[in-house]
């Protein structure tokens, strides 16, 4: 694995979780660097779940550490939390309340209390919303009620407000296993633009290797709990795929 | 030769006629209903013969109604007013109150679980204990009038109120609240911001039903003293004066039937 200079965006170090003494993910290490867009394969039941929840800090690691950059996700309560922003598979946006209320949002881990409770947020925390609606394009639809858009657009949403957060590191779930092929390009498209431009790092779980192949840096491939490849984009041949899929096979 | 579904058929039969331990568990269940019946019948009091000889004597009641007493209806739309102002503002009390209480009694969402149980069960019994107890007793704490009315409404209503919103949050999808919660949200920010605005509608909706059951529920408070038209209806009847009380009737159900449509209407706009 390459060091980078700066802190990574997100290290996970030797991390463990088993449930109920079953091994869900075993001795898991590895890196998001700045700037970096890295696809976590690996087939049903290989963790990725619990990797993903232990990355937001939904669950705690039995053994092993999780740092955004540098520190470690435990310590981050409360507002802190806003530093990793998660992307859903099922975009869990409020569905009666509007694209832009929705992406400000993003915003309730940076202003008081009281704003969250009325839903009344500066001039300030409104412009930086347009403006994270107009980075994935839906600009005009920002008084649209949510549940009126299409998939493809929900998750658009779901972006903008992951924006909204200014984040360092972007967690995106399975994004794009609840929509069709063209919006699905359109969504990772969209996330390794923001990767570029942006300065966070994206960790995101897909199914399909193509898409993988087409979108990410780095490619880390989760067998069993394990990693068992973690290589740049370039390298994933038929050797790995077979090394990552047919694994899981075996008896 | 017996075809496989004959003689599937034949041992269904069989079955059937035997005297078998579910039969007679069928008839032990019959015999326990019955003696229920029977016993409550008993305890009810019911007595035909006394409804044979009741019977014609409201008959004649209701031809002594005629003619209404048409010079009374002011006081009794202004206590019928009454009643309905005691129910808009209890149920409305009960409701601000039912939504925190709603939070603290939903497994799902409760900042506090240890405190789940004993929520459930203070709003069991809110619930448990009629408006019309209540009132009984808040006519003995604060004195007659509609107050006390208000306050027997506003905490039975609360109970139940607060049980049905809880029972919708718990069923609610939480997806929008843990995503609200990942941007750095608090815990009441994200209830706030995104289970709120999911559950508002609901919430008016019950609530405005809540509103016309208890002006309905609310017209006997004044029985006990607890203010509206309720007492009009006592006095009525405690003279006698069967016009007058027929004339506060047919009242309660023009009002009645009026908040049913407006408010079935509202309902409709909301959802």
């Amino acid at each position: 694995m390459t060091t980078v200079a700066n802190t990574p965006r997100l290290a996970a170090q030797g991390v463990s979780k088993a449930f109920a003494g079953h091994a869900a993910i075993r001795d898991v290490s590895f890196a998001v660097a700045e700037h970096e867009f890295v696809a976590v394969l690996g087939p049903s039941g290989a963790g990725k779940t619990t990797l993903f929840r232990c990355m937001t800090g939904l669950l705690a690691p039995d053994d092993g550490t999780v740092r955004i950059d540098g520190e470690e996700i435990g310590s981050l309560h409360g507002r802190a939390r806003r530093r990793v922003a998660v992307v859903f598979q099922q975009f869990n946006l409020v569905n009666r309340l509007n694209a832009l209320e929705n992406v400000l949002a993003g915003r309730l881990g940076h202003v008081a209390a009281w704003r969250g409770w009325l839903r009344r947020f500066s001039r300030s925390d409104r412009l930086i919303a347009l403006e994270c609606l107009e980075r994935v394009g839906l600009l005009d639809q920002a008084l649209q009620r949510a549940d009126t858009l299409s998939g493809g657009q929900q998750q658009r949403v779901a972006i903008a407000r992951a924006l909204a957060q200014r984040p360092v590191l972007i967690v995106a779930d399975e994004p794009v296993a609840s929509l069709d092929p063209n919006a699905s390009v359109g969504v990772l498209e969209l996330l390794r633009g923001i990767v570029r431009t942006e300065g966070v790092g994206v960790v995101c779980s897909l199914h399909q290797v193509h898409l993988a192949r087409a979108y990410a840096d780095r490619i880390v491939g989760l067998s069993q709990g394990r990693v068992a490849i973690d290589m740049p984009t370039a390298h994933f041949d038929e050797a790995a795929f077979d090394n990552l899929y047919g694994n899981a096979s075996a008896p | 030769m017996v075809s496989r579904a004959e003689q599937a058929l034949d041992d269904m039969d069989r079955m059937r006629r035997g005297f078998t331990a579910r039969r007679i568990r069928l008839w032990i269940v019959c015999a326990v209903v019955l003696a229920f019946y029977v016993v409550s019948w008993d305890l009810a009091g019911i007595d035909l013969q006394k409804l044979a000889v009741g019977l014609p004597k409201l008959g004649h009641w209701i031809a002594t109604a005629w003619p209404p007493k048409v010079d009374e209806i002011p006081l009794f739309a202004y206590r019928t007013a009454e009643t309905v102002a005691m129910a808009a503002i209890g149920t409305t009390l009960a409701t601000l109150l039912a939504l925190p209480m709603a939070i603290l009694a939903s497994r799902n969402i409760t900042p506090w679980p240890s405190l789940y149980y004993p929520a459930r069960w203070f709003l069991n019994a809110l619930r448990g204990i009629d408006s019309f107890v209540f009132a009984l007793l808040f006519v003995a704490a604060v004195g007659l009038g509609p107050f006390a009315g208000v306050l027997g409404i506003a905490l039975h209503t609360w109970g139940s109120a607060a049980k049905f919103f809880a029972d919708h949050i718990e069923n609610a999808n939480l997806g929008p609240f843990e995503a609200v919660r990942t941007t750095g949200a608090g815990h009441f920010t994200a209830i706030a911001y995104a289970l709120v605005p999911d559950v508002l509608p609901v919430l008016l909706s019950t609530t405005l039903f809540w509103w016309e059951f208890n002006v309905r529920a609310s017209t006997v408070l004044g029985v006990v003293g607890a203010g509206g038209i309720g007492q009009e209806l006592k006095n009525s009847m405690d003279l006698l004066d069967f016009a007058r009380l027929f004339t506060i009737i047919a009242v309660i159900l023009v009002v009645v039937t009026v908040l049913d449509q407006l408010s079935g209407w509202l309902r409709r706009k909301l959802v």
